[in-house]
């Protein structure tokens, strides 16, 4: 059996309106747990996750606004080095999506040139069995498809509750990521030569044994 | 494909007739500004103002024990006076300052030669920092950074070069690039030399409670460090200013043997905790980037953060504060407000705090320059520090002149670009501003007589080549490290962007009165009498090279707040975020936790830098030194 290719690391940064369901769609994807009256924030630093796409394995590293989006607060921290974002909107909230388009212009402006941007449509179960008349759906799927189409986005409908799609939004992402930027020199937790030093080993241990590989 | 010219289909020709109700998409004229104008908050338990280092450090503090904080910043970017900022900025940066609007700042200066054609540069890819600083791999700080998580988020690089100039002379160097018996054989020392400089290493990593140790030190400990080392440990003035100024970051002759002793020792016990090198710097960023990481930290513990917002009213009675956004907040408890962020209505009350502290200024001048410097850095380090010990300089210079040298490679300037930190504390500013313009021609010097070298280095396939009368000539002599007198450079360094500019504070540059604070001499303690004592201020950046001072600044406030610094972070943090990572749902190959945080033991234990500057406690299980194999 060979050695399974070393993760690739990729930062992931959630952008969109608050209560769009941003956190949910990371707890479902990183513990498949949703939690109905969660807190508003989640982890103390940022969640991690590996998800395995053919013979790659993408390690992200999902970072939540904790809030700061709210009066557009982000720092340029917050932007630096990710690779790929996901902007959410709640597709029962037409002003959720009218501030997608925001920082969908926002990413363009502060994140590196070569991001991936996954639009993501949140709560698909709360029109999943809506009969036409009567629904609880305030943007078409038309229209979410039609400005991913736009700005070159992934696009995709999801229920953190259900879990509907969840995977995929992580999977797309990931398929779409090049190889090249994810061996770039902005790689997270790698000994590098551009000189990072790992503070997570200890330092009286060293050097530290790629042995906490449980395989 | 659709061909350029052809016109993209409207969103409602692309909309389906049936499924959609255009009326309840709101007017896009929300695009540019969809968030909420104003704060949505009724109350919090503490106001701070200003998102510098020590205010931010302090919002993660109160957060994490759930406090309730608002922390605004009347500026659009963080960091405050410790920002991290793009030339852009900086121009604005400089307009403001002069214009009076920017309290403790003045004198501001930016020169960017050339036009647009000739002196090309993109703003956003500079990181400039108002108040850069190091890190030492022990230190309060960098034990914080781990335990808090909050290190995560920053990109640490290594530091090993310190050079100290001297005899005009730049060659001389503290390198910790081999290993660390070798810093200081970077030029021959006579045997009695090197035995003297060893039976002093071996005094100062000396636990502070042997009998011996403690004698010295209480005998000596007024003494100026020069004199002491003289006559206590024989060293000579190279060696001296290696230790003095170079390794322990001392400023001026006046320095005092406790004070110094700490100082070294800061340094040699951060040798070898990560690397054979003792500083780091953080990626794209000093301060302004660890402000964002504790921000950003602050804000998963609950703090609501809102920039481009200033105080505009504040009744004690009620408690009610008013802001430039037209909201109300009631505040439960305190205001923290930075020095610069000191709202009109409360600039009384400042000066009143302020009238009787003595008030030092910080000089700084910041030079980017197209080159990458790595003549001066170790192999694998992006940086480098310089130091111009007191006289060394032809102006005379009373105060050392340190300078932090960064390249593309730190993220704060394009690749073939660095940028020249450097400041000094003389208080006279005509006298400082000579001093830094001086340190920076004798760099620029160096620099480019060092490139010359270089130049010559092609043709040397042979160190020698015959004369004319067919004797042998030493060609390669200029790398041998001579002085700089007769070295008239032929070129002028390119240069991006020059920026000068003077920064006032009330923190010692010993660090003296925030490491021993009294309500005499820091504002911090200060009582704003007829604001019910709910207003604290907090200080300026100090002139102290490393990080140090900060923590205890921020531990200074926060007692004053809560009454104690006993439960200051204390939050237990291990694995809440592993949790997730052992549960993969896509099953794939999961390689288990990813990433382990143990905490660094050294740096777990590591002393507040309080201890280790007045060195008062000791921990014996660091000798990176061995120093007991030390002695010759």
């Amino acid at each position: 059996m060979s050695f399974p290719n070393p993760a690739t690391s990729v930062k992931l940064v959630l952008l969109g309106e608050a209560a769009v369901g941003k956190s949910s769609l990371v707890l479902r994807f990183v513990s498949n747990d949703f939690q109905e009256n969660k807190e508003p924030t989640i982890g103390a630093a940022f969640l991690t996750q590996k998800c395995t796409i053919g013979e790659r394995t993408i390690k992200y590293e999902i970072w939540d606004t904790a809030g700061q989006e709210r009066f557009a607060s982000l720092a340029p921290m917050y932007y630096r080095n990710a690779q790929a974002a996901i902007v959410v909107y709640d597709i029962t909230k037409p002003a959720s999506f009218i501030k997608a388009r925001h920082w969908v212009k926002e990413l363009h402006e502060q994140a590196s040139k070569d991001i991936t941007i996954a639009l993501v449509g949140n709560k698909y179960d709360l029109v999943e069995d809506d009969t036409e008349e009567e629904s609880l759906r305030k943007v078409s799927v038309e229209e979410g498809k039609g400005l991913a189409e736009e700005e070159g986005l992934l696009f995709f409908e999801t229920s953190a509750k259900t879990s509907y799609n969840v995977n995929d939004v992580f999977i797309g992402i990931g398929s779409k990521i090049p190889e090249a930027a994810s061996a770039g020199p902005n790689q997270i937790h790698q000994t590098n030569n551009d000189g990072r030093i790992d503070l997570t080993s200890d330092p009286n241990n060293r050097p530290r044994a790629a042995g906490d590989c449980a395989c | 494909m659709m061909s350029r010219t052809e016109r993209r289909k409207s969103m409602a020709e692309r909309r389906p007739s049936v499924s959609y109700t255009p009326s309840v998409i709101p007017h896009l004229a929300g695009l540019e500004k969809p968030q909420e104008p104003s704060l949505k908050i009724d109350q919090c338990d503490v106001l701070i103002m200003g998102t510098g280092l020590v205010e931010s450090i302090l919002a993660a503090s109160l957060s994490w024990q759930g406090v309730q904080v608002l922390h605004i910043d009347n500026k659009n970017y963080y960091g405050d006076s410790s920002s991290t900022l793009t030339i852009d900025q900086l121009k604005k940066w400089c307009m403001e300052v002069n214009s009076g609007r920017l309290q403790h700042f003045q004198d501001a200066q930016i020169y960017i030669p050339g036009g647009k054609s000739t002196n090309k540069f993109n703003s956003k890819d500079y990181g400039i920092d108002l108040s850069p600083k190091v890190m030492f791999c022990k230190s309060d700080l960098l034990a914080l950074l781990i335990k808090s998580r909050v290190y995560k988020y920053l990109e640490f690089q290594s530091l090993s070069n310190f050079h100290v100039f001297e005899n005009d002379d730049f060659s001389q160097k503290i390198t910790t690039q081999t290993s660390k018996e070798d810093i200081f054989t970077d030029k021959s020392l006579s045997l009695i030399t090197k035995r003297n400089l060893m039976k002093f290493l071996k005094f100062i990593l000396t636990d502070n409670k042997d009998p011996v140790k403690k004698k010295i030190l209480v005998d000596n400990g007024k003494v100026k460090v020069q004199d002491f080392l003289v006559k206590q440990f024989n060293l000579e003035l190279p060696q001296i200013n290696e230790l003095v100024y170079s390794i322990g970051l001392c400023i001026n002759e006046g320095t005092e043997t406790r004070e110094a002793m700490a100082k070294i020792k800061r340094f040699l016990v951060s040798f070898d905790v990560y690397g054979s090198f003792p500083v780091m710097v953080s990626k794209y960023g000093g301060p302004g980037e660890i402000s964002q990481g504790f921000c950003r930290s602050a804000a998963v513990a609950g703090t609501t953060y809102k920039l481009n917002t200033s105080l505009v009213d504040y009744d004690p009675r009620s408690k009610i504060a008013k802001f430039n956004d037209g909201s109300h907040v009631k505040i439960n408890e305190k205001l923290v407000i930075s020095p610069t962020q000191v709202p009109k209505f409360l600039q009384s009350n400042y000066n009143e705090v302020t009238e009787n502290l003595k008030q030092f200024s910080i000089t700084r001048l910041i030079t980017v320059v197209r080159r990458d410097c790595k003549e001066w850095m170790a192999e694998q380090d992006s940086s480098a520090i310089v130091v111009f010990p007191p006289h060394s300089l032809p102006t005379n210079n009373e105060q050392s002149v340190q300078v932090i040298i960064q390249n593309g490679n730190t993220g704060v300037c394009p690749e073939g670009q660095s940028i020249w930190f450097s400041h000094t504390s003389e208080q006279d500013l005509n006298r400082a501003k000579q001093d830094l313009e001086s340190a920076y021609e004798k760099m620029e010097a160096s620099l480019l007589r060092e490139a010359n070298a270089d130049l010559e280095g092609a043709f040397d396939d042979q160190d020698f080549v015959l004369s004319a009368q067919g004797t042998p000539v030493f060609v390669n002599s200029f790398k041998l490290g001579e002085s700089l007198q007769n070295f008239v450079p032929k070129e002028k360094l390119e240069i991006v962007c020059k920026v000068g500019y003077v920064q006032k504070t009330y923190a010692n540059p010993d660090l003296s009165n925030i490491f021993h604070a009294t309500a005499e001499d820091n504002v911090v303690l200060k009582n704003v009498a007829d604001a019910e004592n709910d207003i604290l201020f907090s200080n300026m950046p100090s002139a102290e090279l490393s990080y140090d001072g900060n923590i205890s600044e921020a531990k200074l406030i926060y007692q004053k707040i809560t009454g104690s610094d006993e439960d200051f972070f204390d939050v237990d943090f291990e694995d809440d975020d592993d949790d997730y990572d052992n549960n993969d749902p896509h099953d794939s190959s999961n390689l288990g936790s990813s990433t382990t945080l143990k905490s660094s033991s050294s740096n777990a234990l590591a002393s507040d830098n309080e201890d280790v500057i007045v060195d008062s406690s000791d921990d014996d299980d660091h000798n990176p030194f061995g120093a007991d194999e030390m002695e010759l």
